[in-house]
Formats: structure tokens, sequence, C-alpha cells
């Protein structure tokens, strides 16, 4: 048991106030015994990543929160162990994973240890640092700054039996490592990949609205369908990055199919042309 | 008193609204012991109040509740606002320009170019006090423009815009800059006569909009709203928790512009790029397949609107011979054909909002008045004010202290701290000149225009006029006083602005801002003011769309370096004048009204609208604020103009018919020989001021439209020197020369083709000039088109019309031409430039004075850079 963070790709807008929230926390401010300031630019305890996804006109982006995932079996403990600097990180009892800013001072090694790349080594400090769960706020019973300022909840902190349904349909940053790790950040409705496209009849001049639309994966076999809205578009969303046949039925028309790849992004197929039978 | 961790809390409003109109409340925690600024975060609004007291809200549909939540959702530029305090771009003392001797030469031409030197508080008010006196006794009052208008910080008793006109209008008066429609430029200027819809053209009937979407709403067209950006100066994240809402309950959201602004890139359903100032041939495809299919509502039209057919005649080419097919419109604006009418049958199926955020291209290009008036024909034609069917803002939601424009449960009351307020009110003076012409009236006066040009007027003063600059018989100007020094990079044509502000008539530029920034390196003398952290005050929040509040700010840090506030500041000034006697005896008391500071907060206190008896001044300096609760029933409000769409003779609109006016008679009336608006609302290709199409002989030259939005990480010129957005990855492009620049983006079709790649230094460039901006090659913006927000600091490397910048301050190459030839609005997007990739070392090498400016990659450019050294 103790605190974790849970980060819902679906409802982060991009707004960055939890990124800047970490700045206006901690760069110039001393938050001993948990931190020293911040450098005031280059290193992020805690950022936003941005994905533009798609091509025109479906393009949508994508942000994901990136900070310390306060391992459970925390590489950057062990890496302080190995340099024989046992007391540089420690974990709280509540879960919280800190750089000790006396004890750390000049453990480079441990930038380096990090998986996830978010140990950041303070040159003018000498010291690595990092995301520290604002555990002087969480210690008067207040949320770490960065998650008190999301505007739609899409960061949230709080005790790991609290977040249960959370965390059972969660994901991990990098799924590779999470079994090794056991990180303690937890990422919600994590993108796959979108395929869209809209399917017109060029020589009426018109969309074609209700065509029947059907995906095969080309590697698994799997098979999903979608009819065309009211714009002539289609989307199959949350797919795997594969190859695809996407057939294209609609009554009156000749069938169509054509090969498409997610494999390296998100697709727009673009306007797909049916040819009437007649 | 708190612990050393959370330190002391108090309340400052953190937004860019200005004129006395507070916003985006925060909670500041300020560590007093050591006189510094801890950390910024929401307010809350329960600190003292319960969820009973505040009447809290709900609002329920289709089996999901919508809240209000009880804190707010402030915005990055709120959270980073420290950084502005601490910026190295702060002003650090009153400044004076080398080259610059009153009692000599004046070296006009050196303005934008030489540097500044130290000098004292004293040294700067009696100068400016001399040339006050010297400009009323040798030219008149008329000659000193002042400039006090624009987004500057949120003060109210230390006003950041207008001590200047309340210390002329003791002694004399002098020429307004007037306050241009800016936000609203088109719907002002076009939709007011279709619908009338004062004062902003924009609807004034937004009462449960939300809720009538909610229950009833199938659809919302994004038409160029920025619901991400746009609100966070003067607002913070309801609007977008408003987007993520609609998600939610599955109300479609259609984004309708040529990029993908940060709200599509979230919230849309679907993207229909459209090329930058076009939407008027797509708007007028959609009433063609409409009219051709038809699938409007002529019965609401019998009864709701005047000169449908004659808007219809236009419609299907009986006027001009051209049918406004979707065809036709494809090949203007870019959505294929077959989209246009599917667009249409889908908006003639369902019910269909239009939700607005101001800014863009759809309202700030030439001839804005057209897909403004357009937009709202559209909405007449399917029933307009039925249920899910109307026009609404995500911003502004009390603008003018109007009770009608919040689309959300209102509170009792919308508080006024007006009695409070030292700066200035919108309004007019009989010598002004509307903000788009002031380079023309410097350079080459006389000019007209028509309309007294101050946001809020009513439609009729738009038929005011012709007025004249100079007034008869009085000067031109000689003397320019500004607190809003953003000309440059915030209007249309900023370059030749450059030229007025170094023009031989111009004898004396003074200054007041916290910031070095932009027009400050034209000032003669300059003085230091700072920022809200360090000045005590009251404020409201009344635009958050969860309660109107009024709070007292405490102050958190002393004031930094040689700086005083504002008001402060031309409170000194109007004590240097005092020793010539006459008109200027007494100014000082004259100025501060014969109160200090804290019974003008008192004064705003007890006249905004807190219920008598509720708490004493003392009792709302310790608790810091007093919130409204939401009006009792506000669920039986009713929703939008339904009112006029059930009862169209109970419930008129303020057009001269009582209804929508499809043909203007005003219009047709008073400006019968005017082609670029007309009486009804048409497409307009070019003028004789404008050619800004792609299909013209210009257009041949300059081949892609600029979209120019208000940016994300700023508000207008501000917020540009913020060390943590500037090191975003999306907010600049890192130079090869480490140098940070405003991004453009360039869909990967033209980057293709013009050899463009993300990281490559480019110019954005017309005949009026060029402007260099960092590559993003992105699919986020549509081919064809380019974009670059407007806003970035002005860094010069060739001044005046033709000249080069650094910065991106792209507004310097914009049309000076206004809106169109009766409408003084601005035209600050979608007009034509072209782009190619520049060798910064190169350029460097050709001007090595622009490119040795100090510099500071993090902050960007810093007060030193204008110094002499040792300063």
């Amino acid at each position: 048991m103790g605190k974790v963070f849970v980060f819902d790709f679906a409802k982060c807008t991009g707004c960055r106030n939890c990124q800047l929230a970490c700045k206006d926390e901690h760069v110039d401010n001393d938050w001993a015994p948990y931190a020293a300031p911040q450098p005031d630019t280059g290193q992020f305890w805690g950022r936003i990543e941005e994905k533009v996804r798609g091509q025109v006109p479906k393009v949508r982006v994508s942000y994901a929160w990136r900070a310390c995932q306060h391992c459970g079996n925390a590489p950057c403990m062990a890496a302080a162990t190995a340099a024989g600097a046992p007391d540089a990180v420690y974990r709280r009892d509540d879960g919280l994973v800190i750089v000790d800013p006396v004890a750390a001072r000049g453990c480079e090694v441990l930038a380096e240890a990090c998986p996830y790349g978010v140990i950041f080594y303070n040159e003018e400090l000498g010291l690595p640092q990092k995301c520290t769960g604002c555990a002087h706020l969480v210690d008067e019973g207040l949320p770490p700054h960065c998650v008190d300022v999301c505007p739609h909840e899409a960061l949230r902190f709080g005790d790991e039996e609290d977040f249960a349904a959370e965390i059972a349909q969660a994901e991990f940053w990098m799924a590779e490592r999470a079994e090794a790790d056991e990180p303690r950040v937890y990422y919600l409705n994590k993108p796959r990949r979108f395929l869209g496209g809209v399917v017109v009849d060029l020589e009426a001049d018109e969309v074609i609205v209700g065509a029947k639309v059907t995906l095969e994966d080309v590697r698994t076999g799997a098979v999903q369908a979608a009819l065309t809205d009211e714009f002539g578009d289609f989307w199959f969303e949350q797919i795997p990055a594969s190859e695809y046949r996407v057939y294209f039925e609609a009554d009156g028309y000749l069938t169509r199919m054509l090969e498409a790849t997610t494999e390296n992004e998100d697709r727009n197929m673009g306007p797909v042309a049916l040819y009437a039978t007649a | 008193m708190g612990s050393s961790v959370t330190g002391t809390s108090i309340i400052k409003g953190l937004g860019f609204n200005s004129f006395g109109i507070g916003a985006n409340a925060c909670t500041v925690d300020i560590d007093e012991e050591n006189d510094k600024i801890l950390r910024i975060r929401p307010f809350h609004f329960d600190e003292h109040y319960t969820p009973e007291e505040l009447n809290y809200w709900k609002i329920e549909a289709r089996g999901h509740t919508f809240e209000p939540g009880l804190k707010t959702y402030i915005s990055p530029l709120s959270l980073s606002y420290k950084k502005r305090v601490y910026s190295k771009n702060r002003i650090p003392c009153p400044l004076k320009r080398v080259d610059w001797d009153p009692d000599g030469e004046r070296n006009p031409q050196n303005r934008g170019k030489s540097a500044y030197e130290r000098i004292s508080w004293d040294e700067a008010t009696s100068i400016i006090a001399r040339e006050i006196k010297r400009m009323h006794d040798t030219y008149g009052p008329e000659a000193i423009l002042c400039e006090v208008d624009g987004h500057g910080e949120t003060k109210v008793v230390h006003a950041a815009h207008g001590s200047i006109t309340r210390l002329l209008d003791e002694c004399g008066g002098y020429t307004l800059q007037s306050r241009n429609s800016d936000s609203w430029e088109g719907w002002y200027w076009g939709a007011k006569h279709i619908w009338g819809m004062d004062p902003l053209g924009q609807t004034s009937f937004q009462n449960n909009i939300i809720k009538d979407i909610s229950e009833n709403g199938d659809a919302v067209l994004f038409w160029g709203c920025d619901v991400e950006t746009t609100p966070l100066g003067w607002g913070g994240y309801m609007a977008s928790r408003i987007c993520a809402w609609f998600t939610e309950i599955g109300v479609k959201q259609i984004h309708i512009a040529p990029d993908v602004n940060y709200t599509n890139a979230v919230h849309a359903d679907k993207w229909i790029p459209v090329l930058p100032n076009t939407d008027a041939a797509l708007q007028l495809a959609i009433a063609y397949t409409w009219i051709k299919e038809g699938t409007y509502d002529q019965a609401y039209l019998d009864t709701h609107a005047v000169g449908f057919d004659n808007f219809k005649y236009y419609v299907m080419g009986g006027e001009d011979g051209v049918p406004k097919t979707p065809k036709w419109a494809e090949a203007i604006c870019g959505v294929p054909s077959y989209t246009i009418k599917a667009l249409a049958r889908y908006w003639a199926r369902h019910a269909v909002s239009i939700a607005h955020c101001n800014g863009g291209s759809f309202i700030r290009s030439c001839f804005s008045h057209e897909p403004a008036r357009l937009e709202v024909a559209l909405l007449g034609m399917q029933g307009l004010g039925k249920p899910g069917a109307n026009q609404f803002k995500m911003l502004e939601w009390t603008l003018f202290g109007i009770p009608t424009v919040t689309p959300l449960p209102p509170s009792t009351c919308i508080p006024n701290i007006g009695a409070a307020y030292l700066g200035f009110i919108t309004g007019t003076k009989p010598s002004f000149i509307p903000k788009t012409m002031i380079p023309q009236a410097i350079l080459n006066p006389p000019v007209q225009w028509y309309g007294h040009i101050a946001a809020g007027l009513p439609r009729e003063d738009q038929f005011t006029g012709p007025f004249t600059f100079p007034v008869e018989g009085k000067s031109r100007i000689h003397m320019v006083w500004s607190d809003t020094p953003c000309w440059e990079t915030c209007w249309n044509g900023g370059f030749k602005m450059q030229d007025a502000l170094r023009h031989d008539s111009i004898e004396f530029v003074v200054i007041q801002h916290p910031w070095m920034e932009n027009d400050c390196n034209f000032a003669d003398i300059i003085i230091p003011s700072n920022t809200k952290f360090e000045t005590e005050d009251i404020g409201t929040d009344n635009d958050s769309g969860q309660w109107t509040v009024v709070f007292y700010e405490k102050q958190a840090i002393k004031a930094r370096m040689d700086s005083k506030s504002d008001v402060e500041g031309v409170a000194e000034i109007a004590r240097a004048l005092e020793k010539f006697g006459g008109v200027y005896e007494n100014l000082h008391e004259r100025f501060m009204g014969g109160k200090s500071f804290d019974e003008w907060i008192k004064a705003g206190f007890e006249t905004c609208g807190i219920p008598e008896g509720a708490m004493t001044y003392e009792e709302f300096k310790e608790k810091q604020y007093y919130p409204f609760p939401t009006l009792e029933n506000w669920e039986d409000m009713p929703a939008g103009l339904i009112g006029f769409h059930d009862d169209p003779e109970g419930n008129p609109l303020r057009t001269p018919s009582g209804k929508l006016e499809y043909y203007s008679t005003t219009l047709a009336q008073m400006f019968p020989d005017d082609k670029e608006r007309g009486p009804i609302p048409r497409w307009v290709h070019v003028s004789d001021e404008h050619e800004e199409r792609t299909n013209t002989e210009r257009g041949r030259t300059y081949p892609f439209l600029l979209v120019s939005n208000h940016p994300h990480f700023r508000v207008h010129a501000q917020h540009d020197d913020v060390t943590w957005l500037r090191e975003i990855e999306t907010c600049k492009v890192v130079g090869p020369d480490g140098y940070r620049y405003e991004p453009i983006w360039v869909n990967p079709i033209d980057a293709g083709k013009l050899g463009l790649e993300t990281g490559d230094i480019a110019k954005l460039y017309n005949e009026r000039g060029g402007v260099l901006g960092g590559v993003i090659v992105s699919e986020r913006i549509m081919p064809g088109a380019l974009y670059q927000d407007h806003g970035s600091r002005v860094d010069s490397i060739v001044m005046g019309e033709g000249g080069l910048d650094r910065g991106g301050a792209n507004n310097l190459i914009a049309p000076s031409a206004t809106t169109s030839k009766n409408a003084a609005g601005e035209v600050t997007s979608g007009f034509l430039v072209n782009i190619e990739k520049v060798d910064v070392f190169a350029l460097a090498e050709q001007y090595p004075e622009a490119f040795s400016r100090d510099y500071d990659p993090d902050c960007g450019l810093v007060a030193t850079a204008r110094m002499v050294e040792g300063a």
C-alpha cells in the first residue's frame, strides 16, 4: 500500500500545467530534507511529451506525463547501493522514492541508472535530482502541486487502495520493464493507432454514407468492421500497429480492397473512391 | 500564518483583462519573512463558504453530471506568472535614450536603434512634465497621443492602463488612441447588421446554452475557436472542461479552420480544413445546398427575417451570374465539394450550435464582416434559437457586466469594482484616432473614418462621421505617451508603425511598462512600472464559469528594483507638473482624488455589490474574498434565443426591423457604394485596399495564406519572456545560432516542395517586409496555409516598411488597411506571404549589430540589450 500516481491519456489536454507547477514548486525553493532547488530550465522532474498523430484532415495530438515512476524496485536504489552510497536514495513509508539531497551529492551514476531518464544531474549543485512526489506537501496533507493544477483530473495522486479499479486496467510507461521495476505510476487509455478515411463517389461528387468498411489485420487475421458516418468518414480507434487490408462495400458499388499500414504512424487513408456497379 | 512549506496564502487575479475587470483568481503562497513568492495555485471557493452557501450548481443530462468544482481551473499563464515578476526583461530603473536631448538634438530617426542610460525618477518626471507643458503651450493638448488600452496586467487601484489619461483629463486633454473592437472585429462590423446584438456583434443571449446543448444539441461547430488558448488570459480551463463534457455525453465537436488548434487536437470529432479567410465561400455553398435541396426553414424566415429573397437571389447566382455552388466554393476554400454538401446536410438534420473564442483568421482578416454575417445567416436558415441551435462563447462570460452573456449558471451578482479603478474606461474623446490608423495619422494626416471605434458602442455608431484627425484647427501628433507598448506586434502593419514612431514630427515618446519590449525600444524616456505582486489591490473574477467573486489582493513582495506602479509613477509626474501652476495647480491631489490607495480599495469594496451587512471591510481583508452564490432557479431562465424563436414580435432583435436582416436597409442607405460591405453578405474577392487572395497577381508572388492565432503560451505580446514556457519544444524553435525562433508550421506537402525541414530558420515575407521563424513541418496545418502565432517580441534587424524582424512578430507584415473602407477594424490574419529558408549566419554577418545584442536563450531579449553598459 502507499501513494501512487494515475495518468489518463484520454483526459490530458496538453496544457502543461503539471510541468509548470513542478517548476513553480521547485525552482528557487528549497524543500529540504526532500529536495534542493530545481534548475530554472533544461531539467524536468515532471514533463509533458507531445505527439502529433495522423495526416490532414485526420489529425490528433496525444500528450503523456513523464516523471519518476517511484518504482517499488527502483533501479536508482540498486545503483546507489552498488556505488557505495546506500543512503543516497530511499523509499518513504508511503512509497515515494526520494533522492536524498545531502547523501546523494556527487552521485552522478543515479542519473545514468534510471531507465526512464527522469533523474537529472544538477551540475551546479553536484546533485542528482528528480520528482519527490512533492513529499513536503504530502506531509502537510496536500496533493503534489502538479496534481493540484490539472484541470481535468488527468493526473491524480493518492492511496493505492483508492485507485484499485484504475490500477486493474492500467498499463505502464515501459511495459517491458514493469515486472522488474514495479513502477507506481499507472497509465490509462494509452494510445495505440487509429486508421480512418472518407469513402466517396467521385463521379456523383458525394460522400458515401453507411458504407461498410472492414479492417483485416494481416498479421493476426483479426477482423473488425465499421460503417461510414454522415460525413462518409470511417474510424478505427485503438488498433495495433500493423499491416492491414481494408475492404469497402456499399450497395450499388463495386467492392474495393486497399492495403494500409499503421506500422510507424497513425493513418488517414484519405478519400477512398468507390465506383458504381452499373 | 502558514507553515514554512505552505507559506501565507493570499489571493491575486492573474489574468490580463485590464480595464479594472478582474480575472483568473489564484491563491498565491508567499514567504513573508524572506519577501518571496513560494507558489501559485488554484483559488478555493470553499475556504470560508460551504457548497450550500454557494448554491452549488450541477447540469444533469443523458445520465451524466457536469459540475463546476470548488477550485479555479488556473491557466498556465497564471501558473508561470512568477517568472514575469523576476524576468531578466524587467526594466530596472527610469531610462533615457542616450542621443535624445530635450534641449538640443532629438534624433527621432534613431529610435529603435540607440541605447538607454539610467536616470533618476526625479529627472525622468521633471523631463516628462516639461515636455507635457511644452506640448500644451506650443501645440495644444491634442498633440499628445495617449495609448492606454489593450491587455495589461489585471490591476485596479494601480491600473495598468489609463493613469496617463486620468492625469491629462485634469489638465487639458489629449488625443485618444481608440480602443478598437479588436477581439470581435468581424462580428462588430458585420454580424450586428444582420442581428443587432450590441455591443459585441456576437450573441448577447447565452443564458443556459450549455444546459440546452447538453439536453438538446447534436453538434457544436468550432469555427476557428480555440478554447485551449484564447481564454487563458481572462479565464481558465472551464471552457476546456465543457468540451470534455460534450465528449462525455456525445455532443459532436466539429472544427472548421486551416489549423489543428489546441482544442481541435484533443477534443474534436471531426476537422474540416478551410483556407484562411475563405470561410465566406464555404458558408455560401452551405446556403446554396440548403436552398437547392429545400432543407432550410422557410417558415421560420417568413416570420423572423427580412430580405431573405435578396440573399437567396445572390446565392443562386441571380445577381452576378455565379451560383455559389459547392464546386465554386471548393476552388476557393479548399474544402471538397462532397464534404461541403455532407456538412450542409448534417447541419440541416441536426441541432447545431456554433462556439467562438474570438481570434484567428475567421474574424481578423480583411472583409471579416462577411463570414461573421454569413454565420448568422446560416443559423437563421436553420431556425436560430430553437433547442440546441444557438451561437455561444467560450470566454468573456460577464463582459461589460451583461448578465445574459454567460452560457453557464450565473451568480446572483456581477460585482463591479469600478469605484476603485484608477485607469481608463472605454469611451471616447473629441480628438481620437482608431487604433488601426495610428501610423497613417502620424505620417500622413489628415485621416478619416466612420464611427467612434470604441468597443462597446451600439450598431448605430458605425454610421456616425466621417470623423477626421486632426480635428479642425487642432494639432497633429507630436508626442506619444504609452502604457501599452505593443502596437508593433499586436496590430496591423507594425513596420509602418516603426516608421511613424521615428518620424520627424514626433518630438517625444514616453513609455511606462514593467518589461523592456516592443515599442519600449522607440521611447525617449522609459519609466519602470511594477507588477501586481508588488502592490496591494482589490480584484474580481467573474469569468471562471463557477461563481463570481470579489477579493482583497494583499501585496506579495516589495517593489522590485527601482519600480513604481503605473499610478504611483504618474502621480510623481503630477507632482512635477504642479510647479508650473495654473491648470497644473494641486494636480497630484486631483489625480489621486483625495484618497489613499487603501481608501480606494475600501471604496471598491463598499460599492461592488456585496450585500450590505454581509461583512465589514476588516472582515473582507481577513477572509480575503466574498463569493456570490448561484442564482436561485437558474434552470428556469430561457435558453439562448428561444424567446426570439418562439415569439419574434414579443422579443425583437436590435435591428431596425427587429428581425434578422439578410438585407440591411441601413447599410444600403448609409453606404450605397460600399463594394466590400454591401447590404447583403457576399463573397468579396478583392478590393481597392486588399488583394489577399491566392488566385490573384499578388497571390502568385506570395502564394501562402498566413494563420496568425492568439498564441498558446502568451497573451498577445505578454509572457514571451517566461523561461518555463520558452523551453517547451513547441513554444520556440532553437536555431543553429542558439536563438529561439517563433515557430512556423508548414504542411509536409509544402515543406517538400520548398525543401524545408523542421528546425530550419525561414523568412515569412511580402512587400511589407519579412519576419523570421523556426520551421515545424506538421500535419497540424493544411497545405497552402502557413501558421505562426502573433505576439512574439519584436527584435528588429531592419526597421520600417520593407524591414526584417528576427523575433517573428508577424503583425509587422500585416496589411495597414482596415477591415474594409467603412469598417476601421484590424486585419492581422489570413493575409498573403511567401516563405523561404534563410542562413542565419549569413544574416548575422550582414547585420552584425542586430545579431550581437544581449540575448539569453532562456528568457530571450533582456533589458540590458537596450541599455548602455553599466547603466
